[in-house]
């Protein structure tokens, strides 16, 4: 047999700091040319995600009635026209923030800026297009709750904030009967302004692309920014069952509450969540999957939120082999608490972790997405040399020591639906 | 525009490589010529099932997935009814790492009973997860069954039941190795920021002492032409009623693969299409509509589908994609409209080609067709598409004694 060839394991990966450009208005554009490619994507954020919102699926619903009508074109123009030129339009609402994406093709900029400036800045949300939205959404999550893995990530939220936090709720399908345009219109007034969040563009961004962006971002409203909702206190259930009629395989949840990314333990949680469950020979794939059949796949993450953060296990598993696989689940992390890894298993972890980063940064809109995650925690790209930095010094003591002070069984919520 | 050369090893691989001088990665991509269409009717979901197999360890190599990680590297692999692809892209320093552990799987791999055993629950949890344990998980499996009778497409990758795979052995896990997974049944592609003539060094060193025991096997049987419609109805306890119709139409290399295509964006691809406008906005009939090919590469199937709003009966739904049908073999499309798609579709090709995973993906895939010219030169195949096209595919296809219907109702 030939022998395995000599492997670099510590490939430097940096990418270099967006420019950043501040507008009339107030808006932030920040800017990562890659003059190479003839396309270009263009994102948005605002601070209008469903922890915003007074009223149940608003948030949502005003990032998505966007396309559905503006001052000068109807949705059927805005639709035609950037099917036209095979520009895609996204949108995506969280917790926190709303995420608009125009990608085009560079020869297409100027006529794909131009529908983004009506939906952007003019969208009217026409009665009868909320009225067909309220009926599709509703079908669609009554759909979408007869699965179970659905319906454990819902419990799982509750569970891990509470009902009543904005992080935790959930809404009945009934709820979309009493959005109305009035409150689309208010909603979008007050958190689609220029001091309310920024934009990021990648691809080819020369001269020409600039001006066009600055004229279209300049045109957004400035207002004082909206002010920071209070959030309740945090309520938590340790442990969540719920039966689900017909179901072939249980769905698993497990977490527990942590910290945002900004704390200084984030990026080790990181490694230990890896180490559990963040790659294809992960303990729990292992030990699951592999060893036992009990599942098609198993992952852990930290999760992210604004102002809260938290370390998630979720899985499927054969309904017979719930209660096993629950067990197999607890131990590995209790493994984890008690003995160190080996230097071999945790530097395999951190090439895993290290061989991700420059996977999401191939590509200009990859760069675009992680330069996004920095500056939303306030940080500029060089704060990704310091995490891989930081991985990479990582010692096996340390992991077993942030295991044991973050994974204690006892504030562990666990949700099972099947 | 994906510029490579290719050649032929002794032992038949075929190598296609391409450079590309912006990525730090390398992407490595292996496709062997086999799919769900070359199994046993009595043991399907064979070639699926032997995909997980080929991850589970040779006799030197224990873990495939270790050094490919070890590497900083990512990998993983798909079966349709067609092919198997196995895909891996690391950091290019590290590139000789994938090209050793592919060249070991292809000939080394060994598989115990243990390991069987334990793959097959794996893959009956996948069966679950994705095809029982979701609503509207046997749609498309129902379709493929009412529409082809005797080509293996009447079954999905996955397979027909459970029961198939977990009557799997060993001696056919052997011998289905020994059959498909050798040089000249497997196409390899790479592409990285490396000179082309040092790939094709680096292919021979890994891959150029592999033996090549040549296999005949029977060919598949065609469908025949379908001469009566079909329909089906089944009852499930989901929210909302699906209608769904397929139409058989030409293979992957004829002209009907790209007219079908166009013909299947005209009707729905994106908000500003006709189905979504006609059924979905102006007349309410239909929470989600789509249409879209297969893609096979035997003669596959046009497929309409759509998910009914309460207030829609049956009827109205199967009548109005009858009346879309209808509409494209008498009115030709603006030349506005045919514009669109045909932007589209570049479009998608340009999003494409961002990533060396991607463009090495492609490149097998399309020499697996036997057409590797075809790669770059596919975009000029639609924009040939014209009227007079459309109204020849709409009217051989769109027949009543073309189409098999699948009501899917909500219990």
């Amino acid at each position: 047999m030939k022998q395995l060839p000599v492997q670099n394991t510590q490939p430097a990966i940096e990418i270099s700091d967006a420019e950043l450009l501040t507008l009339k208005n107030g808006m932030q554009l920040y800017l990562l040319p890659a003059n190479e490619f003839a396309v270009m994507r263009l994102t948005l954020l605002f601070r209008a995600g469903s922890s915003r919102q007074t009223i149940p699926f608003s948030a949502s619903a005003t990032a998505n009635l966007l396309a559905e009508g503006a001052d000068e074109m109807t949705a059927r123009e805005i639709s035609e026209q950037l099917d036209f030129h095979g520009s895609y339009f996204d949108v995506n609402t969280d917790r926190d923030y709303v995420y608009i994406s125009f990608a085009m093709l560079s020869k297409f900029v100027p006529e794909t800026l131009r529908v983004a400036e009506q939906l952007l800045l003019h969208p009217t949300f026409p009665e009868e297009e909320v009225e067909t939205y309220r009926l599709k959404r509703k079908q669609r999550l009554k759909i979408e709750r007869q699965k179970v893995d659905v319906r454990a990530r819902e419990a799982f939220a509750r569970a891990m904030f509470g009902e009543e936090h904005p992080y935790g709720q959930c809404f009945d399908e009934a709820a979309y009967d009493h959005l109305t345009r009035e409150e689309l219109v208010a909603f979008y007034r007050q958190h689609y302004t220029a001091t309310n969040g920024f934009a990021v563009c990648s691809g080819r961004t020369g001269d020409k692309e600039r001006k066009a962006l600055c004229a279209l971002l300049e045109q957004f409203p400035t207002a004082e920014p909206t002010p920071r909702p209070t959030f309740p206190a945090i309520n938590q259930q340790r442990e969540v069952r719920l039966k689900h009629e017909g179901a072939v395989q249980s769905s698993i949840r497990i977490g527990r509450l942590l910290f945002p990314r900004e704390h200084p333990d984030f990026v080790g949680m990181q490694v230990v969540a890896a180490a559990l469950g963040g790659y294809f020979g992960s303990r729990l794939m292992q030990n699951l999957r592999e060893e036992h059949g009990y599942t098609y796949g198993v992952i852990s993450a930290m999760v992210n939120f604004e102002r809260e953060g938290y370390l998630a296990i979720a899985t499927q598993v054969g309904t017979e082999v719930t209660e096993e696989a629950l067990k197999e689940i607890y131990n590995e992390i209790e493994r984890l608490r008690t003995e160190p890894l080996s230097e071999e298993e945790l530097q395999l972890v951190k090439n895993i972790m290290t061989g991700e980063m420059m996977r999401i940064l191939d590509g200009p809109f990859g760069i675009a997405d992680v330069t996004i995650e920095n500056i939303l925690c306030g940080r500029t790209n060089r704060v990704i040399s310091e995490n891989v930095e930081r991985i990479r010094k990582i010692t096996p003591e340390e992991v077993q020591r942030l295991a044991e002070k973050y994974l204690r069984r006892e504030d562990l919520v666990t949700v099972v639906v099947g | 525009m994906i510029p490579y050369q290719k050649r032929i090893l002794k032992n038949g691989l075929t190598v296609v490589v391409n450079r590309d001088r912006s990525s730090k990665l390398a992407a490595v991509n292996i496709l062997y010529k086999v799919g769900a269409r070359n199994e046993d009717p009595d043991r399907t979901g064979f070639a699926h099932l032997f995909e997980h197999l080929m991850f589970r360890g040779t006799r030197d190599v224990p873990s495939f997935d270790l050094p490919v990680q070890m590497a900083s590297g990512e990998d993983n692999a798909f079966t349709n009814n067609d092919y198997t692809n196995f895909y891996l892209t690391l950091p290019v320093d590290n590139l000789e790492t994938a090209l050793w552990l592919e060249s070991d799987r292809m000939q080394g791999l060994w598989i115990t009973p243990e390991k069987l055993e334990t793959e097959k629950r794996v893959v009956i949890e996948e069966f679950r997860q994705r095809y029982l344990n979701q609503p509207y998980g046997d749609q498309t499996m129902l379709l493929r069954e009412l529409a082809y009778s005797v080509h293996p497409y009447r079954w999905a990758t996955i397979g027909r039941s459970t029961d198939h795979i977990e009557g799997a052995t060993l001696k056919e896990v052997e011998h289905f190795y020994r059959t498909f997974y050798r040089p000249s049944n497997a196409v390899l592609a790479i592409s990285a920021d490396c000179d082309e003539e040092e790939l094709f060094a680096l292919a021979e060193k890994w891959f150029g002492a592999l033996q090549d025991t040549p296999f005949t096997h029977s060919p598949l049987p065609q469908e025949p032409p379908q001469c009566a419609p079909r329909t089906k109805i089944v009852e499930r306890d989901v929210p909302a009623t699906t209608i769904s119709i397929a139409y058989h139409m030409g293979d992957r290399l004829s002209k009907d693969f790209c007219t079908g295509d166009l013909v299947s964006d005209l009707l729905s691809g994106g908000d500003s299409s006709r189905l979504y406008q006609h059924l979905v906005k102006d007349e309410r009939l239909f929470a989600s509509v789509n249409g879209y090919i297969s893609g096979d590469v035997d003669p596959g199937l046009f497929i309409l589908t759509g998910q009914l709003l309460p207030t829609t009966t049956e009827e109205q739904a199967i009548e109005a994609f009858h009346r879309e049908t209808a509409a494209l073999k008498t009115i030709a499309p603006s030349d506005y409209e045919l514009e669109k798609v045909k932007n589209k579709f570049e479009a998608n090709t340009l999003f494409g080609e961002l990533n060396v995973m991607n463009k090495a993906m492609n490149l097998c895939y399309y020499d697996f067709l036997g057409d590797l010219e075809l790669v770059n030169r596919e975009i000029d195949e639609y924009r040939a598409i014209d009227g007079e096209r459309i109204f020849e595919f709409a009217e051989r296809i769109f027949r009543p004694e073309n189409s098999s219907t699948l009501t899917y109702r909500a219990r």
